[in-house]
């Protein structure tokens, strides 16, 4: 047996499992490929959890979402089939204020439910349009109509006082 | 003695339900159907737990 037979039967001392090597030998054998996959599915369950959590929490009614009274804008300032961008509830969730008539109004949170691009208001075409993958959406529901977008806009709802537009609160969906 | 193909297979088909109840969980936790998130988590949670024994089954074969 030449040297380099040697070193390859020889086992260190710390390696007592897998201390023979064969030629064109697997590096992934059926053990190790079936030990992934498990640790796999547990990295999946381990993901979920903090998913349901928060559903369990909502479920409870600790939820505790309450919305502030925010002022969007005066009713005189948005002209028919113009839009005014605003962010509520907080500064971090972009928002779209859209006047459709005389006294038809609607507002949505404006990232797309695809991949968050920021949603435009086409007044031409009468809907809104996510320009990054084409995503449609219908101005009166919110639901997408084409595109990858699968879940409608969160609508956002609206009272009027003295004059002036607020949002009062965001709607649940109702599907 | 062969070994047979069956665990592995099995163990791909739990990751793939893994996969699905994952993306429902999340989904239907957009949705606001907290009910059905609570499920597809319990689900993900009962398939670790599988995954486990049909490794042990496999691999002591």
């Amino acid at each position: 047996m030449n040297e380099k037979q040697e070193e390859r039967v020889r086992p260190s001392e710390e390696n007592y499992t897998h201390n023979i090597s064969k030629p064109n030998e697997r590096k992934l054998d059926r053990r190790s490929f079936m030990k992934t996959m498990v640790g796999a599915a547990g990295v999946f369950a381990v993901s979920t959890l903090p998913w349901g959590a928060m559903a369990a929490k909502e479920l409870a009614g600790f939820g505790g979402k309450t919305y502030p009274k925010t002022k969007i804008a005066d009713v005189s300032a948005v002209p028919v089939n113009g839009s005014v961008d605003f962010h509520y509830p907080s500064d971090h969730v972009s928002a779209m204020l859209i006047r459709l008539g005389e006294n038809e109004w609607r507002a949505y949170q404006n990232a797309c439910t695809h991949l968050k691009c920021p949603v435009l208001w086409s007044g031409e075409e009468r809907r809104l349009v996510c320009p990054c993958h084409h995503g449609f959406f219908d101005v009166k529901t919110g639901a997408p109509t084409a595109g990858p977008p699968k879940r409608p806009l969160p609508e956002i709802e609206l009272s009027f006082e003295n004059g002036e537009i607020y949002a009062t609160g965001v709607k649940r969906y109702e599907a | 003695m062969k070994r047979s193909a069956l665990p592995v297979i099995a163990l791909c088909v739990v990751l793939l339900l893994n996969i699905v109840c994952t993306q429902y969980a999340v989904n239907t936790f957009f949705y606001e159907k907290y009910d059905l998130t609570l499920l597809f988590t319990l689900a993900n949670l009962i398939l670790f737990p599988l995954s486990i024994v049909i490794y042990r089954r496999g691999s002591r074969s």
